[in-house]
């Protein structure tokens, strides 16, 4: 029989669970808990799925603030992360497109890095255009790709996290490489 | 003549090599493997994000202070409430345990946030004893609530059974009357809680 | 033979000795020195009976706590002993090897609760062999409490179990119960439980009924 001695106590890090729940009783302070810990997380997936770090951070930030909204139909509390992506996810799909005005900013802070000597310029250029290129496929085949080729996932685990199977993931990833090729060869 | 060649898209899946392409491919694989190397992968922070959202949630709530009321949907709470008094001095009714949430599955390391509430409006102390604190009522003293009357202990509680019981006034225990009870071999009754 | 002999007995010896060590470990300062000796005499019995040693170490604390009588606290300690053997007699006839402590425990709580022992025998015949024994005799305890007679506690449980519930669906009753009773007028728990019961068994019949359960 276990041993009841005592109340439970902070411990080293509360679950996720252990957050959402005190939260839904009423401490609603510690969301902050919450998104402190998940900040960056989803960070570079949304800033490349929407081309700009501007529009991340405010779709992350919309994203946080919808959560909590809806957190009492989080239903799995100890996955709050996975629920949490799926909100960002679908705030990054309604992001209307960006307009192209955007790309002489995105290239003014590519120049930029160069200048500081983090990236050599073509390098930044080959980036900039990749980028471009991503933002013209369709949300569908830019996320496959971002979670596979930037957050680095398998096909297996994209598959269990959207929840779809392997080989339609693939048809839609082969797709996009088509059309990226071709968006770059025009650029080029 | 544009889409990449079947076996370029595996190398670029990552499931065979540039060695494994045939000669006729390889000029074809490394722009493939030029445009992966193009992907910016640099991390991506936002250190101002965690001020800006905790700021915008304390501004909607000072609009509308029911604001973290609705977060606290209803049929997230099982209220069980049965009117009764133990004597007419102390006229306590409508013990409310409050369960807060149940977890989905069950490993090992899981716990629930449970509220316990007492309506006892001519107490001066309850505290709340049980198997979980080895029935010290030192241990969880319940607080004064907003609403007259009315007190409560929040407690993280492993999954599992427990037996508790509140203790008014240091002296008198009473089991919680909107919960199962059971004999406690003492002549007296302890409440059951099933996590 | 002798030398055999002997060492047995060192060894339950040095095993009754940790026992008491750790139960005068968690009686310290918490009961009366009488109380303490009553609470190792019968836990180094029980330990050698294979039956839990901790529903009497939290017993006693509990009786302390509430002030109650040494005389008392005697009387019920002695109560619960009985209820533990009664518990891992009706157990064991539920067959399987020595039951676990913890299966003891929930059957000594459920005979406390209201059910009998055939009922715990029945009990721990349905949880097996995929629902952890103890936790269905909680929950039938928990029914039990909420003021479920024993048969229809029986009934409702082992219905849920044969027609294919999870752990998480049985240990989800009570709340059930508790759902039935709210929602309709007058329902008592009876009423519910048994409710809930013919709908575990029409869920068994029904065709097509025989998903597996769990994540995909």
């Amino acid at each position: 029989m276990p041993d009841h001695s005592g109340v439970s106590g902070g411990g080293p890090r509360a679950t996720d669970g252990h957050v959402v729940r005190a939260i839904l009783a009423g401490d609603t302070e510690r969301y902050a808990e919450l998104v402190t810990r998940y900040r960056d997380r989803y960070a570079r997936y949304a800033a490349r799925m929407l081309g700009s770090a501007d529009a991340a951070e405010d779709a992350v930030q919309d994203a946080f603030v919808r959560a909590y909204d809806q957190l009492a139909q989080c239903r799995d509390p100890d996955n709050f992360v996975g629920w949490f992506f799926l909100i960002l996810r679908n705030r990054c799909f309604a992001e209307r497109r960006r307009s192209k005005d955007t790309a002489p900013l995105e290239a003014a802070g590519a120049v930029a890095a160069a200048e500081r000597a983090e990236v050599p310029v073509e390098m930044a250029e080959r980036r900039r255009a990749l980028q471009h290129a991503l933002l013209e496929l369709t949300p569908e085949q830019r996320e496959v790709f971002v979670l596979k080729h930037v957050e680095g996932l398998s096909y297996g685990e994209i598959a269990e996290r959207l929840n779809t199977s392997v080989p339609s993931l693939k048809m839609r990833m082969h797709r996009a490489y088509d059309r990226l090729r071709e968006q770059l060869r025009d650029r080029a | 003549m544009t889409d990449f060649h079947p076996q370029v898209k595996q190398l670029l899946d990552g499931e065979v090599t540039l060695a494994d392409l045939p000669p006729e491919l390889r000029a074809e694989g490394e722009e493939a493997l030029r445009l992966l190397a193009a992907v910016d992968r640099e991390p991506v922070t936002f250190p101002a994000l965690d001020t800006r959202v905790i700021e915008e949630l304390r501004r909607r709530r000072s609009k509308a202070p029911s604001l973290w009321r609705r977060l606290v949907a209803p049929r997230e709470v099982r209220l069980r409430v049965r009117p009764w008094t133990l004597v007419p001095a102390l006229a306590m009714a409508a013990a409310l345990v409050v369960l807060l949430s149940r977890p989905e599955s069950t490993p090992a390391a899981a716990t629930v946030t449970v509220r316990f509430v007492l309506f006892a409006p001519e107490a001066q102390e309850v505290a709340l004893a049980g198997t979980f604190n080895q029935w010290d009522q030192a241990a969880t003293p319940l607080v004064r609530t907003g609403a007259p009357g009315v007190w409560s202990a929040t407690l993280t509680l492993p999954v599992g059974q427990h037996q508790y019981a509140f203790v008014v006034d240091g002296a008198r225990w009473v089991a919680d009357p909107g919960a199962p009870a059971v004999d406690d071999g003492f002549g007296r009754r302890n409440s059951v809680l099933s996590l | 033979m002798k030398t055999f002999g002997a060492a047995l007995l060192l060894a339950l010896v040095a095993g009754s000795l940790a026992a008491q060590q750790d139960v005068t470990a968690r009686l310290a300062g918490r009961v009366s020195p009488d109380i303490a000796a009553l609470v190792q005499q019968l836990a180094t019995s029980a330990a050698e009976r294979g039956l839990p040693v901790d529903p009497l170490i939290q017993k006693a604390i509990e009786g302390s706590a509430k002030g109650v009588p040494a005389d008392r606290v005697a009387t019920a300690l002695r109560a619960l002993s009985g209820q533990l053997d009664a518990a891992a007699a009706a157990l064991v006839q539920a067959g399987g090897a020595q039951p676990d402590t913890d299966a003891i425990a929930a059957g000594a709580f459920a005979l406390n609760a209201g059910l009998d022992k055939q009922n715990v025998t029945a009990l721990a015949l349905a949880g097996r062999p995929a629902n952890n024994v103890a936790a269905t005799l909680r929950v039938a305890s928990t029914l039990a409490a909420m003021g479920v007679p024993a048969d229809e506690v029986v009934e409702l449980v082992t219905q849920v179990i044969a027609s294919g519930g999870s752990t998480h669906e049985v240990l989800g009753l009570p709340a059930q119960v508790m759902a039935g009773v709210s929602r309709g007028r007058g329902v008592t728990p009876a009423q519910a439980a048994a409710g809930l019961a013919r709908a575990a068994a029409a869920r068994a019949g029904a065709p097509g009924q025989n998903k597996p359960k769990g994540k995909p």
